[in-house]
């Protein structure tokens, strides 16, 4: 039972990068591998919070989002100007930069959390708190079952409401033709901050959900591998509507543990999985670029 | 100056890769990512004909032949029918990607996740002046050097060098003029995967290998392209050893930990500002 909630946890927290990682990647149009970064931002954020200061699982949630709001304009940024390749090699250098950092602002001797020793290299941060929601400690695993669905379903109704706004509509047009809609007056470059930054911030909360739940964060759930996983969640489930993330998410979650019951031995069933990630990749954009449930090609 | 001498020779071997890469997205367009695979690959190859007691000359030129094969494969099979469904860059660079983690994952499967080495003993060393080179440091340099001189020279002198840039310039025309374009596609997957072999040999002769360590070099060389300028096949080759010199001089002046984050801040420093390159026509990206 408990490996069910379990499972059911995971799927609630790729749902959510997922999902996010689909505003950019689907209603944008931009292939970034930063998104590993910014949910790893969240949870380092929240694990630090909540040592070193006690709070909540919801202020300290959304200041991860905040920060991660903030770094995400880095790449934003550099979106208003590179396109295509470019583009992913910057976002490539925003991964690789906020790993490097997440891995070296250590130093020996010094306490956690402090300037000095941010993120404990990679060590990781072990013993993070399970989380305190108004004072009432979520500790059995099926209440955390039920608060990451809860939360989950808050995201998914932010995006939601984005999805069936004017604003969705506007990054559809950038997506199929920028020009024309900067030539209808609409201003495309605050767009994309502002799908950048609330696709990074979603993933924020995503990382305090999983550092919450596994109580140990280190800096591989900022690693490329961990940002190809959810670009092939999306790329998969398909691209630009709301089933086709969450079809992926479900997939790439419970193809693992399908291979759980082949008893392989366990280094070779980890490789086994990242090559069918592959494969699955490569066969997709043959047969089905717009991925199983998408609505969009990636251009 | 012996610090200077070891980026110089790290220097090398980025613009030997950085080419490799150049020579299938200049002409193709195509973010060659399964390159690392191939990087990946061939020192493995090399150890395993070794353990079978195949000679040492046959044991470092067969993982180059088969990985030009393999690159060639990937081309067919893979690249040539997105080109010809007119798939976007991004297209080819998700199914490259997806290559590269396949054949990673094949490798790790097959031999182990762990670091391998293909030499035994402590390495013979020379000392012209006051820098101490290794002998796989010499061996690494000159095969880089030897091969990027004879791929200029072959870029510059002979025929199919000529039907190359042009086909770099502009493949319509060239394929207006009665060239076989796919002909000479394949021939820039095949050079660029066996260069990526020698690359990968001697960085392995000297270092050691394992199967994740691929998509880091090729990021080196893709790193060393753009601040080389992604205009003329030559210009990698500045950019690789300008990057291999700096990141030299990171691991003297700061700490070996901060090379990564010293490399992508100057990739992004490039992309940002100069994404032309050092030596690059300025022209806008916006315009590709």
């Amino acid at each position: 039972m408990n490996y069910i909630l379990h499972l059911l946890v995971y799927f609630n927290i790729y749902v959510i990068v997922a999902m996010s990682l689909n505003l950019v990647v689907g209603y944008c149009g931009l292939l970034t591998l930063a998104h590993a970064g910014f949910y790893a931002i969240g949870g380092y954020t929240y694990a630090i919070l909540a040592i070193n200061f006690g709070w909540e699982f919801i202020p300290a949630a959304l200041a991860g989002a905040a920060v991660a709001a903030m770094l995400s304009l880095f790449v934003s940024v550099s979106a208003w100007r590179l396109k295509g390749d470019y583009f992913v090699m910057v976002t490539l250098a925003a991964q690789a930069l906020i790993f490097s950092l997440l891995y070296n602002w250590t130093s020996p001797g010094e306490p956690l959390g402090s300037l000095k020793n941010l993120t404990n290299g990679p060590f990781g941060i072990t013993g993070i708190p399970r989380p305190v929601l108004f004072g009432w400690r979520v500790a059995t695993p099926a209440a955390f079952a039920i608060f990451s669905t809860v939360i989950a379903a808050a995201c998914l109704f932010v995006l939601w409401r984005l999805k069936t706004s004017p604003w969705a509509r506007l990054l559809l047009s950038m997506r199929e033709d920028e020009l024309a809609a900067r030539g209808l007056g609409k201003n495309t470059r605050l767009a994309k901050v502002q799908a950048f930054a609330i696709a990074s911030g979603l993933a924020a909360i995503a990382g305090a959900l999983y550092a919450a739940h596994v109580r140990y964060l280190d800096p591989s759930s900022a690693s490329l591998d961990e940002s190809i996983l959810m670009l092939s969640m999306v790329l998969v489930g398909g691209l630009g509507n709301f089933r086709g993330p969450a079809l992926g998410a479900a997939i790439l979650i419970l193809l693992p543990e399908v291979l759980r019951f082949l008893h392989l031995p366990d280094a070779q069933a980890a490789n086994l999985r990242l090559l069918i990630y592959g494969l699955l990749l490569v066969v997709m954009v043959h047969v089905r670029p717009q991925g199983l449930a998408g609505e969009y090609r990636i251009q | 100056m012996q610090i200077l001498a070891n980026g110089f020779v790290q220097g090398l071997v980025i613009a030997l890769l950085a080419i490799g890469f150049n020579t299938v997205f200049l002409p193709t367009k195509v973010f060659f990512v399964a390159q690392a695979g191939l990087y990946a690959l061939s020192p493995f190859l090399a150890l395993q004909l070794l353990r079978w007691d195949v000679p040492w000359w046959l044991a470092f030129t067969l993982p180059v032949v088969i990985s030009a094969g393999l690159a060639g494969l990937m081309e067919t099979l893979n690249h040539r029918p997105l080109q010809r469904r007119e798939a976007s860059t991004g297209v080819h660079l998700i199914a490259s990607l997806g290559l590269y983690i396949a054949i990673v994952q094949i490798v790790a499967m097959i031999w182990g996740n762990e670091t391998q080495v293909l030499r035994r003993g402590i390495d013979q060393v020379f000392r012209p002046g006051d820098i101490i080179l290794t002998r796989s440091q010499v061996i690494a340099a000159a095969v880089s050097a030897i091969l990027m001189i004879a791929y200029i020279f072959w870029l510059r002198r002979t025929n199919l060098g000529l039907q190359f840039r042009a086909l770099a310039d502009n493949p319509i025309q060239l394929a207006l003029f009665g060239y076989n374009t796919d002909r000479l596609r394949m021939c820039a997957f095949m050079v660029a995967g066996g260069i990526t072999a020698c690359a990968s040999l001697v960085t392995a002769y000297d270092i050691g290998f394992d199967p994740h360590g691929g998509l880091h070099a090729v990021l080196l060389a893709i790193v060393a392209v753009i601040i080389g300028g992604r205009g003329t096949f030559v210009a990698p080759m500045l950019g690789g050893i300008l990057l291999g010199l700096l990141r030299a001089q990171v691991v003297w002046h700061w700490s070996a930990r901060w090379q990564e984050a010293a490399t992508f801040a100057l990739l992004a420093f490039f992309l940002l500002f100069r994404p032309h390159g050092i030596l690059g026509r300025k022209m806008r990206l916006e315009a590709e």
